[in-house]
């Protein structure tokens, strides 16, 4: 009874953190020693003058930054992108097809030449017309001499 | 957790981690550090995050993980070495208990001894000072400290204690100095 608690045990008995038998054991000793009752109101007072202190609130303007930089910047990687990525995304992929079929519809490879170069061998042969004068406009005349060509747009 | 999830978490456990990390650091400046590295390492291993457990310990236990690190990497801090001895393991009762102590009770509950109290628990060792600051400050039961400390809750016991002590003396010796003595 006449030993003084031992150092963390007042600790925890201030901050309500012994178990039930402990507890009663401090108790008891405290009731019958004025040294540790004043140890343990010393304690008591530092303790309420820390918790009493004014707390120090986060800055709104370090909130909002926070707030910025995780939720919008950087640092925050969403797992899998919202819907309103997708829809956007999803109509630019689906032109980007649309265009590039079309394209491929009308590839170079695939204009009917083979008229329009017999018509120009034929042309040529026959020196219809000069090579100083192979110009869009004198072929608008010539088309209607051959039949097979009759479909081929010079220009 | 989404991004709503997220921002509405930065202004729950905000407060929280400011003023434990102004309390640990003593100064604004590395107090918003403290906190801006602290949610970025939340959100950057948001996976390792266990949603059964509240988000305030997990951050807390982040920002005091950075502490530590950065008293580390400054070893020219005011605070003391975390390999000091700490003057109260080998003292008595007689050599701890001030010789009187209704007057520290009184000094400490004036208003014009929240800077001096402050000013004290800078000079603590980092561990104690968190302890303490966990304990007294935030409210944390020994179990949240521990979690946060990662630490077994005796070795929170005897900080919480130890740094009480040192955190009295210091005062003490503040208030003896009027507050000029570091």
């Amino acid at each position: 009874m006449n030993q003084h608690i031992e150092g963390p045990e007042i600790s925890s008995f201030l901050d309500g953190a012994l178990p039930g038998e402990d507890r009663l054991r401090v108790d008891a000793h405290l009731s019958s020693c004025s040294e540790c009752r004043m140890e343990l109101e010393s304690l008591r007072h530092l303790k309420l003058a820390l918790s009493s202190a004014p707390r120090k609130a986060m800055p709104a303007d370090l909130a909002l930054a926070l707030e910025r930089r995780m939720v919008h910047g950087r640092a925050w990687r969403p797992s899998f992108p919202a819907p309103t990525f997708w829809i956007p995304a999803g109509a630019l992929a689906a032109a980007l097809l649309a265009g590039f079929w079309i394209r491929s519809a009308v590839t170079p490879e695939e204009l009917p030449l083979e008229p329009l170069l017999a018509a120009h061998s034929r042309y040529s042969a026959e020196s219809l017309i000069s090579e100083d004068n192979l110009v869009a406009s004198n072929y608008s005349d010539l088309n209607s001499l051959d039949e097979d060509s009759s479909d081929v747009e010079l220009e | 957790m989404d991004a709503k999830t997220f921002a509405g978490l930065i202004r729950d456990s905000g407060d929280k981690a400011y003023n434990f990390a102004y309390r640990l650091a003593g100064n604004e400046t590395d107090a918003r550090d403290l906190v801006q590295e602290a949610f970025a390492k939340a959100f950057e291993h948001g996976d390792a995050y266990d949603s059964t457990r509240p988000f305030d310990s997990w951050l807390l236990r982040i920002l005091h993980n950075i502490f530590l690190d950065s008293m580390r990497r400054h070893s020219h801090s005011r605070t003391l070495s975390l390999d000091a001895p700490s003057p109260v393991e080998n003292a008595g009762w007689a050599d701890l208990l001030p010789e009187d102590s209704p007057p520290l009770a009184d000094a400490l509950l004036r208003r014009e001894s929240v800077d001096l109290l402050q000013k004290a628990l800078e000079r603590l060792p980092p561990v104690y000072k968190a302890a303490v600051t966990l304990c007294d400050v935030e409210g944390l039961s020994y179990e949240e400290i521990s979690q946060v400390m990662e630490v077994p809750v005796g070795t929170v016991r005897s900080r919480i204690h130890q740094g009480r002590l040192l955190l009295r003396t210091a005062y003490e010796e503040l208030e003896t100095s009027g507050g000029t003595r570091s």
